[in-house]
């Protein structure tokens, strides 16, 4: 390195961008993912237009679709909420998978085995409290070992998601299972649904009230402030006295207990019964929704709904069109690359070499 | 912030409205010249690349729509492949409902508990789980089951496994103890159990000395189990697979070890020329014809349809010739008319024992929904008699010879 | 005994597709990128691969030649994976995205794309989508002369299985004497452990993550391959290679990052992943036996934070990027 050249391109962080600017660089990053989305339609000899125009009849444009939309959306909203403040910490909590599936599998006892001993709304409120419960422990497991050994949090996390779904799959063939050999635990009693308003199960509430609750302890509270601290610098955070392991552990059991408490919802709400794969891959895709939107609670809403769009439509694209759904996978992640690439555009300028001048971008 | 907040309210007052006006589209297509055309959903949970069980029913979705063109019927499928035994069935249906389809067929077991939460808001539209049994006593009207009685194919080509075994064994090549066949099945559930006993009482009734091992996969079709659970077997020491799953792995796992097979829902001697000796598949055509002609006569679908090989509705794939042994298709003839005349009952108590006695008595159906039969005899004049009280199998009972190498499932 | 052998040999077949998914994952893990797509890059190496020697048997009129095919469904695997690893890499490297989010939105990608190839060749195709039974037979046939694998014992063991267990054994060969006993390997190693340090050194980091986590993707993408050609039986199967990119990200971490030890450490996930068929114990439910090789990986994951050794943890940078100017 004994020659220092100008690079053709180089880098400068930038200080300040205007928000707006900023937003409109994320926008214009999604229409691009849309316009790459054309090629594998292009593959199968369907006209884009008129895909996309399905995807948008097929998930918004019929009061049916819009409700599946809705349900698609709401485990992804609340997903990424639990997730938001792990992530703030620099917690890389990949196991929401798993915690989604504890989190049901212990509401699931107990509409499997108490549904005859207290009422409907009793019942509710305890398999509301056991999801949470459920998902908190399995989540603390790798806490604990992170904040005591320093284990690594991602590969542990990771790991426990399929632990968490062969215990389903187990109870699922064996102590659960409803007819012999079936494989299948038994549909729940109306008695462990939770209700309906305007046509989707009540969810869509609570993960919008819990959108308003995130912010607030986010931004607002001391939890949230130490949470941003040891995220920036955990030994910022030991100097300035907090115990970081306990923090540590605190926040990823708040965590997994929205995670479990999505898996409630799931299982009593959408689905109406446990299986080994009720968490759909919500708690990988979540992450997606919640680093996109910044983690800023709001944005997660807006994501979470462009999501289920396009896995909702892509059904309608191949029952109309016969595309193959696995398109909304392609899709979802062209724009998931799209976005994310966005971010350095915000985050960076570009200075051009030219002839002794510099130019920017 | 503010902003946001408003844009928020906005989003969620043109969510409410939206929700409020619900209610589906029907349609209903008549031509001019008076032929109907019927949409017909088909939903399976896989495609036609297992080249077994969905592609069975994609064969017979072909079938009825050729047998009903000549009719003047015209079929639109709407074909959704590889959907879960899972949440996503019921978005199938809506999906399939909400299209226009007047028929929706439901091809897996499991589907059939996720299709009933679909059904009552679509009273107009007729809902068919095929292999399942809640309709009978499910109160609806527009719920139906179907299935056939596939162990009379099983039961056949049990008995072609079984002359190829005691060929085996006049040869010298194995001992008659060494006359052993490895089933592999999805679950060990009525449906399985019903199937690889009529096989094996099938393979008894020309090989006496033979005997089975089960090993059970716990998946409809998962081709890494089922290709692992025959090696498995082989290395157990069985040399004649067969199979109650769905992909063909079992057949060409069976091939690669030189071992015989015998398939299920398609003629598999196409993919392992050198080990499978034939297959039975149940024909869908003539109940998918059957049950969209009533429909478009006005008639009803029939609640809980049942037929066998007399009516065309079970039949063999093609005899491999070139390694069955000598004699077996005059054999496969003699006991298809005795099936068809009723002189010969595929669970005849007096061809097996239970613990070493004659069973006397079982339950056919669940009443009360606890997943334990309990109600309308099924043994009587001295037979097991599977798939008269509903079409779905519950033959359940463990009979002697038949090893389960793990029942967990 | 007898039931030992059957089960190495039978956990041999499933473990040589986690072996080249594994392997893979340690390159791209060794220069500090931790790739989480394996999932979705498995697939696409899958549906290529496939693709790859099913268009070649149809342009050679149906008579293709085995171990051209062979060749093709290498390369056309390696491609995919290559490609979906590039996508990655300037994600990560260049444009500087979060690891863990890129390579969750790649799994997601990559998976979408595989079944979409699948399902597309299926329909494109009228139906179904095979190679003729020669062809299947090539992938599917061992390499060795039968009187080897008749040798009682260690004859199924070692010489019973197809070309890709073989070959995949010498790349773990290479690459561990690449990684431990070359000045590259070593450089490598360096870039995962310190970014700053080996920039300092005068080594292109850049340079460096690029090659090994594209290089390494392609690698994992013949997994998928192999698992479709040989396992599935030259078919399209649209669930089979559900979850297997994240054992083998597992894998990666049960024999702590070295090549070396993923070929017995595939061997035994790969017997634990099918022990159920064979090795019946009452009192284990059978599906418990299927999270073994994830229990084992939590424990070794535990075992070797709490021991602090310095040569069995992963790679110190990895996971992070590395930005030079805030060095």
């Amino acid at each position: 390195m004994s020659e220092k050249r100008t690079p053709f391109v180089r880098l400068a962080k930038r200080t300040d961008i205007d928000p707006k600017k900023a937003w409109l660089i994320r926008v214009a990053s999604i229409v691009v993912a849309l316009i790459l989305g054309c090629i594998p339609m292009l593959f199968t000899g369907t006209n884009p237009i008129e895909a996309y125009s399905v995807i948008v009849q097929g998930s918004l444009l019929r009061p049916v679709y819009f409700r599946q939309t809705v349900k698609i959306a709401i485990p992804l909203l609340g997903c990424a909420l639990a997730i938001a403040p792990c992530f703030k910490m620099r917690f890389w909590n990949i196991g929401a998978e798993g915690q989604i599936t504890m989190g049901a599998m212990c509401a699931t006892y107990f509409a499997l085995y108490w549904v005859d001993k207290v009422p409907s709304a009793v019942l509710l409120v305890i398999m509301f409290l056991a999801s949470l419960v459920g998902g908190g422990l399995w989540a603390l497991i790798p806490a604990f070992f992170k904040a005591k050994w320093n284990t690594n949090e991602t590969l542990f996390t990771l790991m426990m998601n399929y632990i968490a779904i062969g215990i389903v799959a187990w109870l699922q063939g064996g102590p659960w299972e409803g007819r012999k050999g079936s494989q299948l635990i038994p549909m729940f009693d109306d008695a462990a649904r939770l209700p309906n308003l305007f046509g989707v199960h009540i969810g869509w509430i609570f993960v919008l009230v819990l959108v308003v609750l995130m912010h607030i302890y986010m931004n607002k509270t001391k939890q949230g402030y130490e949470i941003a601290v040891i995220g920036d610098s955990q030994n910022t955070a030991r100097y300035a006295g907090m115990n970081v392991g306990a923090i540590i552990m605190r926040t990823m059991f708040i965590s997994g207990a929205i995670s479990g408490f999505v898996g409630f919802m799931t299982v009593s709400g959408a689905n109406y019964t446990l299986y080994s794969g009720v968490a759909d891959n919500v708690g990988f895709t979540a992450i997606t929704v919640a680093w996109l939107s910044q983690l800023n609670a709001f944005a997660m809403i807006f994501i979470s709904m462009l999501l289920a769009v396009i896995s909702k439509g892509a059904n309608t694209l191949q029952t109309r069109l016969q595309v193959p759904a696995s398109i909304s996978d392609i899709i979802t992640g062209i724009l998931l690359f799209a976005m994310l690439s966005c971010e350095f555009f915000i985050n960076y300028r570009l200075i051009f070499r030219k002839k002794g001048e510099e130019v920017e971008a | 912030m503010k902003k946001t907040l408003a844009l928020f309210m906005v989003a969620l007052i043109a969510i409410t409205s939206l929700f409020a006006n619900g209610g589906a589209e029907t349609t209903a297509a008549v031509a001019d010249d008076g032929t109907r055309t019927i949409k017909v959903g088909l939903i399976c949970i896989g495609d036609e690349n297992d080249q077994g069980y969905t592609y069975n029913f994609i064969r017979g979705r072909d079938e009825a729509t050729a047998i009903l063109a000549e009719e003047g019927i015209n079929v639109e499928w709407m074909t959704i492949y590889n959907i879960g035994e899972d949440s996503s069935c019921i978005d199938a249906n809506i999906e399939a409902a909400e299209e226009g389809c007047e028929i929706i067929i439901n091809n897996s077991y499991g589907f059939e508990p996720y299709m009933l939460e679909v059904v009552d808001d679509y009273p107009d539209i007729e809902f068919i789980s095929c292999t399942n049994c809640a309709s009978w006593n499910d109160g609806r009207e527009n719920t139906h089951n179907a299935f056939a009685n596939i162990y009379e194919g099983r039961y056949i080509a049990g008995v072609v496994a079984g002359m190829k075994l005691q060929e085996m064994i006049d040869n010298g090549e194995i001992t008659p103890e060494e006359a052993v066949i490895g089933y592999v099945g999805a679950y060990s559930f009525a449906e399985v159990i019903s199937g690889f006993t009529s096989y094996f009482l099938g393979a008894r009734s020309v090989c006496p000395s033979v005997t089975m091992k089960v090993s059970f996969v716990g998946s409809w079709s998962d081709a890494t189990a089922e290709s692992d659970a025959a090696l498995a077997l082989i290395d157990e020491g069985c040399v004649m697979i067969s199979q109650h799953s769905d992909n063909t792995t079992p057949a060409t796992a069976a091939q690669s070890r030189g071992v015989y097979h015998t398939g299920y829902n398609n003629d598999m001697t196409g993919i392992a020329p050198a080990a499978s000796l034939i297959g039975t598949r149940i024909d869908w055509g003539i109940y998918f014809s059957e049950a969209i002609r009533a429909y478009a006569n006005g008639e009803p679908i029939p609640q809980d349809w049942c037929k066998g090989m007399a009516e065309g509705a079970v039949v063999m794939t093609p005899l491999n010739e070139a390694i069955a042994a000598p004699g077996t298709a005059e054999k496969i003839a003699e006991v298809e008319a005795a099936l068809a005349d009723g002189s010969l009952q595929v669970f005849d108590t007096s061809t097996f024992t239970v613990n070493g006695e004659t069973l006397t008595h079982a339950f056919a159906l669940d009443t009360d929904g606890d997943f334990t039969a309990d109600s309308v005899e099924a043994v009587h004049d001295g037979a097991f008699h599977e798939s008269e009280a509903q079409s779905a199998p519950y033959f359940t009972v463990q009979i002697d010879g038949i090893q389960w190498l793990n029942s967990a499932y | 005994m007898n039931t030992l052998v059957t089960l190495i040999t039978a956990g041999i077949t499933f473990g040589t597709v986690l072996l080249y998914g594994t392997l893979g994952e340690i390159l791209t893990e060794k220069s500090g990128s931790l790739n989480l797509g394996v999932e979705g890059i498995m697939y696409m190496g899958g549906a290529f691969g496939l693709a790859g020697a099913f268009y070649y048997e149809k342009a050679a009129g149906g008579i293709g030649n085995g171990p051209v095919a062979i060749v093709i469904a290498i390369l056309a695997a390696f491609a995919a994976g290559a490609l979906a690893s590039a996508i990655y890499s300037f994600l990560t490297i260049t444009l500087r995205t979060n690891q863990n989010v890129t390579g969750l939105a790649l799994s997601i990608f990559g998976t979408g794309v595989g079944q979409f190839v699948g399902e597309f060749m299926r329909v494109s195709e009228g139906g179904y989508v095979a190679l003729s039974n020669p062809l299947k037979e090539a992938f599917s046939a061992t390499i060795w002369p039968d009187a080897l694998i008749r040798i009682p014992i260690l004859g199924p063991i070692l010489f019973s299985h197809t070309i890709f267990f073989y070959l995949a054994i010498v790349l773990a060969i290479v690459m561990s004497l690449f990684l431990n006993r070359t000045r590259k390997g070593l450089y490598l190693r360096a870039v995962g452990e310190s970014p700053s340090t080996s920039d300092a050194a005068g080594i292109d980091t850049t340079r460096y993550r690029y090659l090994a986590t594209i290089i390494g993707g392609g690698i994992s993408a013949i997994g998928g391959m192999v698992y479709i050609m040989t396992t599935a039986g030259c078919v399209w199967n649209h669930e089979g290679l559900a979850g297997v990119g994240w054992l083998a990200v597992a894998l990666v971490i049960f024999c702590i990052w070295r090549p070396l030890n993923a070929i017995w450490g595939s061997v035994i996930f790969g017997a634990m992943m099918i022990m159920y068929l064979r090795v019946s114990l009452p009192f284990i439910p059978t599906e418990i036996y299927k999270i073994l090789p994830y229990v084992v990986t939590v424990i070794v994951l535990i075992i070797t934070s709490m021991r602090n050794s310095r040569d069995k943890q992963p790679p110190a940078s990895l996971g992070l990027n590395y930005f030079r100017e805030e060095r």
